[in-house]
């Protein structure tokens, strides 16, 4: 059987509003046939907080220390916990396939294994000794360095996630909301223990080199050819709909 | 502070919890007065996973008018999680952990 083609999307850097107005906009187009299977990656500026579908944005962010950062503050279309996507340190990915595409388990759980496996895939290829955590991690060496979030709307699989190139665990914590101070050292000192960074495993980042590895392990996990392309009239015009009716607004930013 | 009409009487309750798996449930609540008491507005937070997203609004009216005690609660959750409904990271007892707790 001839392997799947999908669509690499490289997008670059681009505000918190703008990159989840754009995951949205083509998971509808891959979920309504308009596009193909498609693999995106990008990053964040100015830097953002992400919070989780459910969270409480007032309970999880310190909205005054962002705005004094230069920090925007998103809810996301996906359950999970308070992310800092630190402009420079992060590659994001995102992955969009129709829910009924072929091998993909319909039971959520079961599809992080699947999906997440693309991505151990790739750091193994960088040299990294990677492997799946469940629910929804993956850990090089036994710490974590990347997090990944699911949803399935619209008739489609939206899986989106972190690739830390480096930790910023001062700043991080200085950005969300934390019980006490003492709580807040003893969080700093859990996520030095317990995250990495490709950075800290491989002395460098280089961002091409990792996009590559990372297209290699889907492409090999999957059964699939990667072939770069473009975003469509259709997705840009819905993603500019998508940002004022849900991520630039902050009906939906304060829901919760 | 000025009070309310209606709400006098009734209190706001909040509690969190971890689930085994590590995510954190959180619950707000307003709790009617009296030798009954029951759940007159709550809202569940946390960084759990549930497809679909919406769900959790049903799971919060399934559980206003909820009294109190730890059966009433454990059947409303069990009925919501019977569902088409799928929870990741959570499960029924996690979710009566945290209402409880607040309680």
């Amino acid at each position: 059987m001839a392997k799947q083609e999908w669509r690499l999307l490289l997008t670059g850097d681009m505000s918190a509003f703008d990159n989840m107005a754009l995951d949205e906009a083509v998971l509808r187009c891959v979920a309504a046939g308009a596009s193909p299977s498609t693999l995106r990656f990008y990053g964040w500026e100015p830097s953002a907080v992400s919070i989780g579908y459910f969270q409480g944005i007032e309970q999880e962010v310190d909205l005054d220390v962002c705005r004094e950062q230069g920090v925007d503050v998103i809810r996301r279309l996906t359950g999970g916990g308070a992310v800092f996507h630190e402009h420079g340190s992060e590659i994001t990915y995102s992955l969009a396939v129709k829910d009924d595409y072929p091998g993909i388990p319909k039971k959520v759980l079961d599809s992080y294994a699947l999906l997440c496996a693309g991505l151990v895939a790739g750091f193994r290829r960088l040299g990294l000794d990677a492997e799946f955590k469940p629910i929804n991690d993956i850990l090089v060496n036994g710490k974590k360095i990347s997090g990944n979030a699911q949803t399935r709307r619209f008739g489609g699989i939206l899986q989106h996630g972190t690739l830390l190139c480096d930790v910023n665990p001062h700043l991080m914590f200085s950005l969300l909301k934390v019980p006490s101070e003492k709580i807040r050292d003893k969080l700093i000192a859990g996520v030095e223990e317990r995250v990495t960074s490709i950075r800290r495993e491989m002395g460098t980042v280089d961002n091409a080199a990792v996009i590559q590895a990372m297209c290699a392990g889907f492409a090999e996990v999957l059964d699939i050819r990667l072939s770069p392309g473009t975003v469509s009239d259709e997705e840009l015009a819905l993603a500019e709909r998508v940002k004022e009716e849900r991520y630039a607004n902050p009906t939906w930013n304060f829901k919760r | 502070m000025p009070t309310q009409p209606g709400t006098s009487n009734a209190d706001i309750r909040c509690g969190d919890y971890k689930a085994v798996g590590g995510k954190l449930l959180r619950v707000r609540m307003t709790v009617s007065a009296g030798s009954r008491p029951v759940i007159q507005a709550l809202r569940i937070t946390g960084d759990f996973f549930m497809h679909p997203e919406e769900a959790i609004e049903d799971l919060e009216q399934l559980l206003t008018g909820a009294p109190l005690d730890e059966a009433a609660l454990r059947a409303r959750v069990q009925t919501f999680f019977d569902g088409e409904v799928q929870v990741v990271g959570a499960d029924v007892d996690d979710f009566v952990a945290v209402l409880l707790k607040a309680a």
